[in-house]
């Protein structure tokens, strides 16, 4: 019975069309593209600062290599909080409490680090499976938990994202229904 | 739970990633930086030539 109100998250449909597709693409419209001019409007201004103000909090501990994931990671940042935020509106469907948006994202990205790492500095990466300061005693057990733990990552941090926004967006329709 | 309904995790999965690499990336490339307006730099001063004149 209580279950009926897991169907706000269920995908909606109308007349055919998958509607994930326009609330993916929507959020897209609030973050306009600036013009050729050196300074553009109001709205532009404040979005260059708040990205540059995202970029820096990311990039500042990182050497000059790191700096490459500056594109991907602020556009990811961009996406997740519009797509968020928007869906705090009433009667407005959040891709982001579909597992299947985030583990589409955590998935490759995630594998993506995994094989930076391993693929630039092989034995580094697998040195962090071991933490500093391990008693001797430990060390294989802490291994298997380490991988086991990097392994379980990817799912870990996308269900993390569903459900948070599924808990919130269902704590608010339990709270309107009171 | 409807989110673990498997039918369209292909098509959400490629629009996803659609979005996100064809959309909003090329829009973040699209902003330039202004550098922080800063004070005049009266630190160098230029060295004064004669004109030749002939």
């Amino acid at each position: 019975m209580n279950l009926s109100f897991f169907d706000q998250f269920s995908s909606p449909c109308l007349l055919g069309i998958p509607l994930i597709l326009p609330s993916l693409l929507l959020p897209a419209l609030l973050l306009p593209s600036p013009g050729n001019r050196w300074i553009n409007n109001r709205l532009s201004t404040i979005q260059l600062w708040f990205t540059h103000l995202i970029t820096k909090q990311l990039m500042t501990p990182l050497n000059k290599a790191g700096h490459k994931w500056a594109l991907l990671l602020t556009s990811l940042i961009l996406m997740l909080l519009s797509i968020n935020l928007l869906g705090l509106l009433p009667y407005t469907f959040t891709p982001t409490t579909q597992l299947s948006m985030n583990m589409a994202l955590a998935l490759p990205l995630w594998l993506a680090t995994l094989l930076t790492g391993l693929r630039n500095q092989p034995s580094a990466s697998l040195g962090h499976l071991l933490p500093e300061g391990t008693p001797t005693p430990l060390i294989p057990a802490l291994i298997m938990i380490e991988t086991t733990s990097l392994l379980i990552r990817p799912l870990a941090l996308g269900v993390r994202l569903t459900a948070n926004l599924t808990a919130g967006h269902l704590l608010i329709q339990l709270i309107s229904t009171a | 739970m409807p989110q673990l309904n498997p039918n369209p995790w292909f098509s959400t999965m490629l629009l996803t990633w659609f979005t996100f690499s064809l959309l909003i990336q090329p829009k973040l490339l699209s902003f330039t930086l202004t550098n922080n307006p800063a004070n005049k730099i009266t630190t160098t001063k230029p060295t004064p030539w004669t004109w030749p004149w002939t």
